[in-house]
């Protein structure tokens, strides 16, 4: 018998997980998962990839801002976290584990990488009524990511983590190895440099 | 006028937490109801940049991609537990060695075939070192004995006359079983 779902507002994500009577709780399900995944079972591995791909997909989205370096980062975060797993001991929540693995990866991603190239439109005007408007709102969206990208790497973890990604501030300082305080400190001028990025460009930022 | 709040104390304020003293200072001071407002543009702002999502179709495609990855990967069967019990299982093979006298598993030719990638261990019919393991947890004392923080060496070392004969028939029984 299915009882009502559980929201896992705690790891940060915006998934729901339908629980069965009997069933292991998430929480549970993840550490006996992780436990198999230490053993060396690669359907345990595939049950977490199902889980947090979304999640790891977005924020890794947030530091390239393209699908197609986005879909590579977020496969070799599932691989590094993959090696790695039989080094993780729970001392803190798996999201959290790979969470810092993502940041990590897209950090290293971004030193590499050749200076970013101007991204493609998402959307073409049609003659549809309303498309302008929804040209005009996704251009702002792709405005406001690449400010976000332009922040100092600290405020840009940051905000992501918090805004996009719903963590809490314990949650985010876990995942950078901050503290609270720095967490919002750091998160409080991402949104002043953000405004101040955006008028640079000339966008009004109201 | 008491000082201005602090950032971290702005940012709960914007965020819609905060103090009733942070509450009743911006009440009363400009400069800092200008910084609340302005973080809270900035949250308002920044929350204007989605971003798109992949057809459903995708999520499925890369889930087979990383599993596909995965299985090209080495396969990683040392778990903690396992990898330091075999280091004793490889001392215990040479200890038993010494004292019964008998090596347990035959010198294998000077070249074999290398192992694929991705097996780290051999069949389990084929790893000598599993009967010890079984010869040792079922001899008297089993590896209860070895958990006094004493050794192998001190262990072994211990062993009377009779022990020491009744681990080698364990050891040999286990050796021949797991050879059947």
């Amino acid at each position: 018998m299915t009882t009502p779902v559980l929201a896992l507002s705690s790891l940060g994500l915006s998934a729901v997980v339908a629980r069965t009577e009997g069933e292991p709780r998430p929480r549970e399900a993840e550490r006996e998962a992780v436990e198999a995944c230490r053993r060396g079972e690669r359907e345990a591995f595939d049950q977490l990839v199902v889980r947090y791909q979304r999640d790891v997909y977005r924020l890794c989205y947030r530091y390239v801002n393209n699908h197609e370096d986005a879909n590579d980062l977020a496969q070799e975060v599932f691989l590094k976290a993959w090696r790695a797993i039989g080094r993780f001991r729970g001392e803190s929540a798996f999201s959290t584990w790979l969470y810092r693995i993502a940041v990590n990866a897209c950090l290293n991603f971004r030193a590499l990488r050749r200076p970013a190239t101007q991204d493609l439109p998402e959307a073409l005007a049609d003659p549809v009524p309303g498309a302008a408007a929804r040209v005009e709102s996704a251009d702002e969206a792709r405005r406001v990511r690449e400010a976000v990208r332009r922040l100092p790497e600290k405020q840009r973890a940051t905000l992501i983590l918090k805004i996009y990604h719903e963590l809490t501030h314990e949650e985010v300082a876990a995942v950078l190895g901050s503290t609270v305080g720095t967490v919002k400190a750091n998160l409080f001028h991402a949104l002043g440099n953000l405004r101040r990025l955006m008028a640079e460009e000339g966008s009004p930022s109201r | 006028m008491t000082r201005h709040l602090s950032d971290e104390s702005l940012l709960d304020l914007a965020e819609g937490d905060g103090t009733a003293a942070g509450r009743a200072h911006v009440g009363a001071c400009a400069a800092c109801a200008a910084r609340v407002e302005a973080a809270r543009a900035g949250l308002a702002l920044a929350r204007r940049a989605d971003i798109p999502e992949p057809s459903p179709l995708y999520w499925e495609a890369m889930r087979r991609n990383v599993g596909r990855r995965i299985a090209q990967e080495p396969r990683r069967l040392w778990s903690a537990w396992l990898a330091p019990l075999a280091a004793t299982a490889a001392v215990a093979v040479a200890a038993a060695a010494l004292t019964i006298g008998r090596v347990p598993a035959p010198p294998r030719p000077a070249v074999e075939p290398p192992l694929p990638a991705w097996s780290a261990l051999p069949p389990a019919e084929d790893d000598a070192s599993l009967a010890v393991i079984e010869g040792l947890a079922t001899a008297e004392g089993g590896l209860s004995a070895m958990d006094e923080g004493r050794g192998v060496g001190a262990f072994l070392a211990g062993l009377s006359e009779e022990d020491s004969r009744a681990l080698a028939e364990s050891l040999r029984g286990a050796s021949e079983g797991g050879r059947s």
